[in-house]
């Protein structure tokens, strides 16, 4: 073995312990949590953080799509920020339709779905075929949608009881809450078709390297596109979530919707065994922030602290992101 | 058999006949026209005329599609691997086998494994991630790539060891004779003549976009032969007198190295000397370069200029201290692409064009003007984007930026890659006017002839040494070749 | 193709491409006009170039970070620091007036120094760095005031209120204080070496460190000077309503980015630039001024101004898009 090799190796392991130290810090706090606040650790408050991160679990595997299929780069890759807005837009739209006596789910389903593939669709091709941005495009996008959702709901709270989507929060099966189980089916039905279907594959490979995904002959623009419309999709889903959660739609969700998205997917990626954004660790990421939150707030941290707190964690495990890439 | 007779302007009426079953070598200088007809067979290019057989049927149109249907398939010279993907997803990518039940995950891991054992020699998890693996690995990765389906009968391979060490190398001779025993045909492209020579059964040379000689019998001693056939212009019309009269030291390097790439590097170059290093890809060239200008870290040794010496840890040090690279990739390093001629020559000067911080324009265009005039670019127009540039014009406006610096060593990568020959004569020449001007001068090139035809002298790397410093009077490009190839090993007679 | 059949049928193409943006701006001023005569009176043109000042000044510092390659979405922290910091030093510390803008400046460009550690220290991208700048700032914020209560400055002192209430020759003092800034920015961006060195950095970052540009260095002297700038907009903010409104500079950045990204698109060469960034923060308060003029819904507002943005994004890419094709085609011939 040369000593090349050998000095390889060592900084490999070097950097997949830097790599490690996000989850490390992660674990380290929920521990923490479990010790210091009595209730953390209950099955009652588990199921509660699971519960309550169901949305932003949903809007993340959509985000995670994206993110495959674009690359991780946050400024030239793949990112959406415009599917939280798809998300109240699509809430709005129900509401409000449900509201008015005559229109049933279904079409007010299909009429939030089609608005959401429109997102979707415009977002594909502003960024496909006039090469911008995704990041300034679907920022932009977010903007123009909330726009458009103030228009529909007039900014007001509009209260939804509709039998269907109040029994997303009942318990179903086992004091196991119909929204868990239905999260549980699409989380396993959108990592079957991201990670187990050539389609998937063919996805990661068009983020993974472009170059290398063209030379394979891939269509590497159209697995870009279609990446944005599962995340519409995806936000579309997320809309009974939060119509569930609120009663209704209610304004000003969006902003604390994204921002936990975009936290969750990237820290979700510190915790994928290829470091690379996954679903899974998307998915798991929302868990852990949602976590971190109500494990905060059970301390009897102010909740003026989260922002912080927040913040610190992107920094921790992006910059440690970067120091482990480098060393490598 | 493949035959083609494209006649696209980088070829011209070069045609090419490979028998099947064989390792058939291709060879030439940069620029002779072996990419183009390998990128016509691709179908990446097309072909203003000529056509291309393959086992006796024409291949029409011909298009990637119509390439790959044929059974041909390429190993291209950059690796093109997704780094956080596993070696099954890698060695399908694009053609994953899939049941409605989803990917036959452990059927494409299996075979990718069989490809690597029984075609390549080489048994690699499938698990395992690309980044993890060798270059080598890589390589092979990509190789198998091209052997999943059972319809391939050709493979071209560009310059496969390039990024690779002197073991791995052996390795993947192994793995490409055994694919030649298993009766596929291979088209084997390299600079490195001491491969073809071992590998190869026949050749055929390249120069200036035609087929300029078959060897259809290849031995060792075949190589000095390849050699002229490969050069086979005058060299003296190109490259300017050299009656310099180099004196002092300009430049001492002492015992530099990084750690990886190159060890114990030592060197001297004098005032009005131009020196040349000659090294192959992966010879640590590349990286002794970077680290003269702070662009790769250096780990021990020393740089003395004008028997001062000095620290240079970033380009900008480099800069300040009179230290100037034109760098090998000028459309990345080189020039900002979309500024104009005007504005990437200032680059350099703003100081001294600038009163009180401010850019004085008129002095800028000036200045500009002046060098643009001085060592003619075209077109003349300082306001011309540098993106829209040919090539040798490019280099001239990165030559130009240094010039109307003050700077007094000059160290130049590759200065003619992608660079005609008109233009190459007009960079020559300002090189050796620079040198006459009492300027240091170090050329890094894979191009022997360049150097020879330019230099005071020459050293030689190979694997991350210095190995020699030779006059070039001493030298022919035949013997610089095999020192740089390793066709042969003779002593370093260091002058 | 021959040349001849090109060059007639882009006469036509390329009055669009060149001026398309320009003659959007055009006809939305027309349709504004012909909507509602209010909107041509002095008063109201008046009115639009004072309520750009805020923008203007962020869309300036903007410009700065997006030409050195990255971007800031922490410049609504900046401004947030810079007001509170100004309030808190005449509130409790009776400073005088400028002793209140130096605080208000201070306390800005901790924000940039903050980036900079996270760009050029932790090499952190900018979009990441600066997100979580925004986060920890807001949350400072809100932890500072008690959960994001207004702090209120009633006594304010006088000079401090003219910095948005006064005029000075008849021309506002918050309009002379932007228009200083653009003069400043011009120079730095777009007259001075260092901002020449901004461009090519942010151009082609590989290509500028080989040409020697100190390009860390300048990356955190920008940083700095645009959270700086974006402090004044917090000065103006708070003398103009005599209170600092907690995270009340998040408004502002789309429409900054935007901006930007539209005054790049109309250089003729895609640059991030000063005069450019002027002409679409001007547009910009123009659409949303003649929209208030048209008397329509507040919501039905916000979603026209969204559109509009995407659209003019849109717009300004795809015309720089064609123009640098049509460049190269021509090029090529």
């Amino acid at each position: 073995m040369s000593l090349e090799t050998l000095s390889r190796r060592s900084s490999t392991s070097l950097s997949a312990a830097i790599g490690a130290i996000p989850l490390i810090l992660f674990v380290g706090l929920l521990i923490y949590f479990g010790l210091n606040a009595p209730n953390f650790l209950t099955v009652t408050n588990l199921k509660l953080v699971l519960v309550q991160s169901l949305p932003v679990m949903l809007i993340c595997i959509g985000l995670s799509a994206v993110v495959m299929a674009g690359g991780d780069d946050v400024v030239s890759g793949g990112i959406d920020l415009s599917i939280p807005a798809t998300t109240v837009l699509c809430a709005g739209i129900m509401a409000s339709l449900l509201s008015a006596e005559s229109t049933g789910l279904f079409v007010a389903s299909i009429v939030a779905l089609l608005a959401a593939l429109l997102v979707g669709g415009m977002n594909a091709l502003l960024v496909t075929r006039l090469s911008m941005t995704p990041l300034l495009t679907t920022l932009a996008m977010f903007v123009a949608v909330v726009g458009v959702n103030n228009v529909v709901t007039q900014r007001k709270r509009i209260n939804v009881d509709h039998d269907a989507i109040n029994a997303i929060r009942e318990p179903f099966f086992f004091g196991i809450p119909l929204g868990l189980i239905l999260v549980a089916l699409i989380t396993l039905i959108a990592f079957h078709f991201l990670h187990r279907t050539k389609w998937g594959l063919n996805l990661q490979a068009a983020g993974g390297s472009r170059d290398a995904a063209s030379i394979s002959g891939l269509n590497v623009n159209r697995l870009f596109g279609q990446s944005f419309t599962v995340a519409s999709v995806m936000g579309f889903v997320c809309s009974y979530f939060v119509l569930a959660r609120g009663a209704g739609s209610s304004p000003g969700v969006e902003d604390n919707l994204m921002v936990e998205m975009v936290l969750a997917t990237f820290l979700g990626a510190a915790f994928s065994p290829r470091r690379v954004v996954t679903m899974w660790g998307a998915a798991l990421g929302a868990v852990l922030v949602v976590a971190i939150s109500v494990g905060f707030k059970s301390m009897g941290v102010n909740v003026f602290w989260t922002g912080l707190i927040k913040g610190s964690l992107i920094v921790v495990v992006v910059a440690t992101a970067a120091l482990s890439q480098r060393l490598n | 058999m493949v035959k083609a007779f494209p006649g696209v302007l980088a070829l011209d009426g070069a045609s090419l006949e490979i028998k099947s079953g064989e390792i058939h070598g291709l060879v030439g200088e940069n620029g002779a026209g072996k990419s183009t007809i390998i990128k016509v067979l691709a179908g990446v290019y097309q072909a203003d005329s000529g056509s291309i057989e393959v086992f006796g049927e024409p291949l029409k149109p011909i298009t990637p599609a119509t390439v790959h249907r044929a059974g041909i398939r390429f190993i291209h010279q950059e690796l093109h691997l997704v780094p956080h993907f596993s070696v099954t997803e890698s060695v399908f990518m694009g053609q994953e086998i899939s049941s409605p039940a989803g990917l036959s995950k452990g059927q494409m891991r299996r075979r990718a494994e069989s490809v690597l054992k029984d075609k390549l020699g080489r048994s690699i998890s499938g698990r395992k991630l690309v980044r993890d693996l060798t270059t080598a690995e890589r390589k092979l990765i990509q190789i198998a790539r091209a052997l999943i389906d059972d319809e391939v009968r050709i493979v071209v391979f560009d310059e496969p060891t390039a990024p690779l060490a002197s073991g791995e190398v052996v390795a993947l001779m192994s793995a490409i004779e055994r694919l030649k025993n298993s009766g596929i045909t291979i088209v084997y492209i390299s600079h490195y003549l001491d491969e073809i020579t071992d590998i190869c059964e026949r050749v055929t040379v390249f120069r200036q976009g035609q087929s300029v000689a078959v060897f259809d019998t290849v031995t060792k001693a075949t190589g000095s032969d390849l050699v002229t056939a490969m050069i086979g212009r005058e060299i003296a019309s190109v490259y300017p007198d050299s009656n310099r009269n180099p004196h002092g030291t300009g430049l001492n390097v002492k015992s530099l190295g990084d750690g990886k790439s190159f060890q114990n590097v030592s060197f001297e170059v004098g005032r009005g000397e131009i020196f040349g290093i000659a090294g192959l890809i992966g010879s640590g060239r590349e990286e002794l370069v970077d680290a003269l200008y702070g662009v790769n870290k250096i780990r021990y040794g020393t740089i003395e200029k004008d028997s001062k010496p000095i620290k240079i840890s970033s380009p900008a040090i480099a800069v300040a201290n009179g230290i100037v690279l034109v760098p090998r990739d000028r459309r990345q390093d080189g020039l900002v692409l979309p500024m104009n001629i005007l504005e990437n020559i200032s680059l350099s000067v703003l100081k001294q064009i600038s009163s009180y911080g401010f850019l004085n324009r008129k002095r800028e265009r000036q200045v500009a003007e002046q060098q643009t005039a001085k060592i003619d670019i075209r077109p003349s127009n300082p306001k011309t984007v540098t993106r829209f540039l040919s090539g040798g014009n490019q280099q001239k406006v990165v030559l130009a930026r240094w010039l109307a610096n003050d700077a007094n060593i000059f160290i130049l990568d590759e200065p003619t890659v992608g660079v005609d020959v008109g233009a190459r004569v007009e960079i020559y020449q300002l090189i050796a006017d620079l040198a006459a001007n009492g300027a240091s001068i170090i050329v890094s090139s894979s191009d022997p002839a360049e150097l020879i035809g330019l230099c005071d002298r020459v050293a030689t790397m190979t694997r991350g040494v210095l190995s020699g410093v030779r006059i070039t009077e001493t030298l022919t490009v035949d013997r610089l070749v095999a020192l740089t190839t390793g066709a042969t090993q003779e002593p370093a007679n260091v002058t | 193709m021959n040349a001849q059949v090109l060059h007639k049928r882009s006469f036509i193409a390329n009055v669009l491409i060149r001026f398309g943006f320009v003659l959007v701006i055009f006809a939305l001023f027309v349709f504004f006009a012909a909507w509602n005569p209010l909107f041509l009176q002095a008063e109201n043109l008046t009115n639009i170039v004072e309520a750009s000042a805020i923008l203007m000044i962020l869309a300036l510092a903007m410009t700065l970070i997006i030409a050195t390659g990255g971007i800031d979405l922490s410049i609504g922290i900046a401004l947030d620091f810079g007001a509170a910091a100004a309030v808190v030093a005449m509130k409790s510390y009776d400073m005088a007036w400028p002793g209140a803008v130096c605080a208000g400046i201070i306390a800005g460009s901790v924000v940039g120094i903050f980036n900079a550690i996270l760009v050029v220290g932790l090499r952190i991208s900018p979009f990441l760095a600066t997100l979580s700048t925004f986060f920890i700032g807001s949350s400072v914020q809100r932890i500072f005031t008690n959960g994001g209560g207004p702090i209120s400055h009633r006594r304010m002192p006088d000079e401090f209120r003219q910095i948005a209430q006064g005029d000075t020759l008849g021309i506002p003092n918050e309009v002379l204080v932007a228009l200083l800034l653009i003069l400043v920015y011009l120079i730095v961006l777009e007259w001075s070496v260092w901002g020449r060195q901004v461009h090519a950095m942010g151009m082609q970052r590989s290509a500028a460190i080989v040409a020697g540009i100190k390009t860390n260095r300048n990356l955190i002297i920008a940083f700095i000077f645009a959270s700086a700038t974006c402090a004044v907009a917090g000065l103006i903010a708070a003398a103009n309503i005599r209170m600092f409104t907690p995270l009340s500079g998040f408004s502002y950045l789309l429409d900054a980015i935007a901006a930007t990204f539209i005054g790049a698109a109309l250089h003729p060469r895609g640059r991030p630039n000063v005069l450019g960034t002027v002409v679409a923060v001007l547009f910009l308060t123009m659409v949303a001024n003649g929209l208030n003029l048209m008397g329509i819904n507040f919501n039905t507002k916000d979603a026209l101004s969204g559109i509009i943005l995407i659209s003019a994004l849109a717009l300004a890419v795809a015309q720089r898009k064609a123009s640098e094709a049509m460049l190269l085609g021509s090029r090529r011939r």
